[in-house]
């Protein structure tokens, strides 16, 4: 089985050799694919030089067009699994199995933060993820609306932390939501389109290198759009005919 | 209108058909918006040109007070078009991501070669 770690690397030269040589060390039968978002600090030199794959945008495309990349060319050279790993070093490679674990019982696992899954209040237990107040209350609202479009409970909407096999890959190579927040987006695309998607909790670190991607404007002005994208998007239909 | 006031908007007006035109020429617009901005050109001249014409659109259609026409179709104009760039940013937006990603797979693909 060929597994693909996509990361997707916007200026994160500092942090990337340290995070690719755990990888190295950790899972050495998988092959990263870094995909430089647009960098102006050498990424994509850093990627070469650890003698992984490296996709280098012309310019930069935001997260979910540089997943996307990521995924069109894992599902393109025939990977049977793949799994989102940040380059910050805010993804631990010990979690990684648990995470692949999961794949077993389903075709998406996303890593949560919050340790208690289906059962109550987040942000308790070994796992517990330190995030502030606005965020936290934006995260809740995210998580309650994802809840009545899915009917699934997740704690942690966020998280970029995940695992796909084939049939999610094929379908985020093409149609993986490339604006800001995409990772919501991503959740209810392959919940409509009847993939199985669970939560596993898993740790996290904090961030080595790069910048928080959120300002606060930024961050109103798409938690705005998604919560369009939630109401607008439920039960309509896209061309496919397909429930997007 | 004032004579004067007249003759400066039949100017300005005569300016505009002469800019669009002129763009269209050198084709600096494409076909599509060239039609477009044509005919707000020539509407804009006749409108300046003939004086009573607003004023006989306007008793036509029932609206008292003439410049409130002209601004509400104005407005509504401007509006459309902004929707339909918007529309357009859309389409190209999304090319333009796929070629990225394109120009992205072909550049390793060349490296792999080189290699």
């Amino acid at each position: 089985m060929r597994t693909a770690v996509v990361m997707p690397a916007f200026n994160e030269a500092e942090a990337l050799p340290g995070v690719l040589a755990e990888l190295a060390e950790a899972v050495p039968d998988h092959e990263v694919i870094v995909v430089d978002d647009g960098s102006s600090d050498g990424t994509a030199g850093v990627a070469a030089a650890a003698g992984v794959t490296c996709l280098r945008l012309p310019f930069n495309l935001g997260i979910g067009g540089a997943l996307r990349l990521g995924f069109r060319y894992a599902a393109d050279e025939g990977f049977d699994r793949a799994y989102q790993f940040d380059a910050d070093g805010q993804h631990d490679p010990s979690q990684i199995a648990t995470l692949l674990a999961g794949l077993e019982h389903a075709d998406m696992v996303v890593g949560t933060r919050f340790t208690t899954g289906d059962a109550g209040d987040p942000g308790s237990g070994e796992g517990a993820y330190r995030v502030g107040r606005s965020r936290n209350l934006a995260m809740g609202v995210l998580r309650w609306l994802v809840r009545r479009a899915t009917g699934h409970r997740f704690t942690d909407t966020s998280s970029g932390f995940r695992a796909l096999r084939r049939p999610v890959l094929e379908l985020f190579a093409t149609d993986y939501p490339v604006e800001y927040m995409d990772s919501v987006e991503a959740l209810l695309l392959a919940v409509r389109h009847g993939f199985t998607v669970i939560e596993v909790p898993v740790r996290m670190r904090e961030r080595r290198g790069g910048r928080p991607s959120n300002r606060n404007l930024r961050l109103a002005y798409h938690f705005v759009r998604v919560l369009i994208v939630l109401t607008a998007g439920l039960g309509r239909r896209n061309r496919l005919g397909v429930v997007v | 209108m004032t004579g004067t006031a007249h003759l400066v908007f039949a100017v300005l007006a005569l300016l505009a058909l002469v800019l669009i035109i002129n763009l269209v020429r050198l084709q600096a617009l494409k076909a599509k918006y060239s039609v477009l901005w044509l005919t707000v050109g020539a509407l804009l001249a006749v409108a300046a040109a003939v004086p009573g014409v607003l004023d006989w659109v306007a008793d036509q259609v029932g609206v008292a007070y003439q410049p409130a026409l002209f601004l509400l179709l104005g407005f509504g104009f401007l509006l459309l078009l902004a929707m339909h760039f918007s529309y357009e940013l859309s389409r190209l937006e999304t090319r333009v991501r796929t070629l990225a990603e394109e120009l992205a797979l072909l550049h390793h693909e060349l490296d792999d070669q080189q290699d």
